[in-house]
């Protein structure tokens, strides 16, 4: 019996911003390996009983059936909606694996973060690499048609109330899992569409500079994760303090990236005139979080950096800020919320085209995120100790690259990932060099 | 307008930007330990502009004024 149930004959209509997701899928599952897709990584400072861990995973996959939907449309108003069937068996598989030592674990963490849903019905699925030291890593690739990377963090920590309350089911009860068609209030919806239409035409006067993508179809994506002790987070807030102002860590960590990939292009004699880079944030507007656990609640906001400024970080930094102040000023990410519930009526692949319109081919110079707060509240998982936490996302392409910042128990993480083919070697151990020192530069006094 | 008044505003539209009941947001909690981000600080800042006709995204707003919402509301009535 589930206890997450479904009010609306097992229909969750999807919302604009999980339709623009949908589509993001279907045009990588066309250019790349797989669809739009991330997995979230906990690494474990002891061993966990991996038969233990699949009997409680698929007792609490089976009383979520909403792990094994797909989207329909309704026939009647052709609104797109994940239909959730009434029960199921499965709905998280796992794969196991085993390293000698957990260095050579990131290969096949890569591996994993490639590796392509078996069908329309799969969505999440973990990779458990057991290893000979006191350490074990355990992924979840995730489908972002389902969850963004706030939800799979809480998807976990659901698990692990769940596990800590003897698998009791009730845990899950107050998960929403029905939405509004959202066929209402259509003016609002078309002002909204009038004020983002407005924004991307002053952004799009310049098309974007992007590194040019590599040849050839079905390409996986690389990453490289740089983990940052407490020492180094410590030191890199302060440099964010001192740099951008109270709070203000994510302005510093956009400036330092942008800096970062600047000097990337020059080094590879591409012109620079400007970038542009969508930062996804969180619009979640419950204290509840089992309210928005499953699917989409992101919109973004969109930087333009020229050229000028690039080399001077406290002139990126208030760029970015005044942008940031005025975009939320004038409502643009409610807005484009709102507005993309307009998108629905286009079909995925008709609306992946429609997406690069704007900015001449191009959708982005890279992806930025930050997530600055934890939604893995716990420090143990199964009774282990929790060491860190951190994203893979897959990217859209163009651009073919992104970079993802989150923070895990005083320490911060940055996941960069690009495309197969996008970077040399060389060029990415020089970017991490790069972005290391400008990030955590000690400011001696004069 | 007194400082009370300008806590309970900023208690409300705070409350708002972090979906926290108003109730549970006191006036010497400080800012970050109410969840709230480089983009909720901008949310905040353009709440303050809005309810007290004060632009402070370029003034050198520091983490002591920052401190906790009575701290802030200070900073404001000296503006006023």
């Amino acid at each position: 019996m589930s206890f997450a149930s479904s009010l609306s004959e097992n229909k969750y209509y999807l919302s604009g911003s999980d339709w623009v997701i949908s589509a993001l899928d279907y045009t990588m599952k066309k250019a790349t390996s797989s669809g739009n897709m991330s997995q979230v990584v906990f690494e474990l400072g002891c061993k966990i009983d991996r038969t233990l861990f699949e009997n409680h995973l698929r007792g609490f996959a089976e009383e979520l059936p909403v792990l094994c939907g797909k989207i329909a449309r309704n026939i009647y108003n052709l609104a797109p909606y994940w239909r959730i069937p009434k029960n199921t068996k499965g709905g998280a598989g796992i794969e196991a694996h085993h390293v000698k030592n957990p260095s050579k674990a990131m290969l096949l963490l890569e591996k994993s973060a490639n590796r392509r849903f078996k069908n329309e019905n799969e969505h999440v699925w973990f990779n458990f690499i057991s290893t000979d030291k006191q350490k074990t890593f355990l992924s979840m690739a995730f489908d972002h048609r389902l969850l963004d990377a706030r939800g799979a963090e809480m998807f976990l920590n659901l698990f692990q109330q769940y596990l800590a309350a003897g698998n009791n089911p009730r845990i899950l009860e107050g998960i929403r899992l029905s939405a509004p068609s959202g066929l209402s209030d259509w003016m609002r919806k078309f002002y909204a569409g009038r004020n983002v239409n407005r924004r991307f035409i002053a952004l799009s006067r310049m098309a974007p500079d992007g590194l040019p993508l590599p040849f050839g179809k079905g390409m996986g994506f690389k990453f490289k994760i740089i983990a940052f002790d407490t020492d180094k987070t410590k030191l890199i807030y302060d440099n964010a303090y001192r740099e951008a102002g109270y709070l203000m860590e994510m302005p510093y960590l956009l400036a330092v990236v942008i800096q970062g990939i600047s000097s990337l292009f020059k080094k590879r004699g591409l012109p620079v005139s400007n970038f542009l880079i969508p930062v996804s944030i969180d619009i979640r507007a419950c204290e509840d979080t089992k309210q928005e656990l499953f699917f989409n609640h992101v919109s973004y906001l969109f930087f333009q950096i020229n050229s000028d400024s690039m080399n001077n970080l406290k002139g990126t930094i208030n760029s970015i800020k005044q942008q940031m102040y005025e975009q939320v000023k004038a409502g643009f990410p409610k807005d484009l919320a709102e507005a993309s519930f307009l998108t629905r009526i286009a079909p995925r692949s008709v609306l992946g085209k429609l997406l690069r319109l704007p900015f001449k081919g191009k959708t982005a110079s890279f992806i930025f995120s930050h997530v600055g707060k934890n939604s893995y509240l716990s420090s143990e998982f199964m009774q282990g100790k929790v060491e860190n936490v951190f994203h893979m996302p897959r990217v859209p392409v163009p651009p073919g690259i992104g970079f993802f910042f989150n923070y895990f128990k005083g320490r911060l993480n940055l996941s960069i990932s690009y495309l197969e083919g996008l970077l040399q070697d060389e060029e990415v151990a020089g970017l991490e060099a790069d972005i290391k020192q400008r990030l955590a530069h000690v400011q001696h006094d004069e | 307008m007194t400082v009370n008044e300008i806590e309970e505003r900023l208690i409300h539209g705070i409350a708002s930007i972090t979906s926290r009941d108003k109730s549970s947001i006191a006036v010497d909690t400080p800012f970050h330990e109410l969840g709230i981000d480089s983009l909720g600080l901008v949310e905040v800042l353009v709440f303050i502009e809005k309810a007290f006709k004060l632009q402070l995204i370029e003034t050198d707003l520091t983490k002591k004024d920052f401190e906790t919402i009575h701290s802030l509301a200070g900073f404001i009535s000296k503006k006023l």
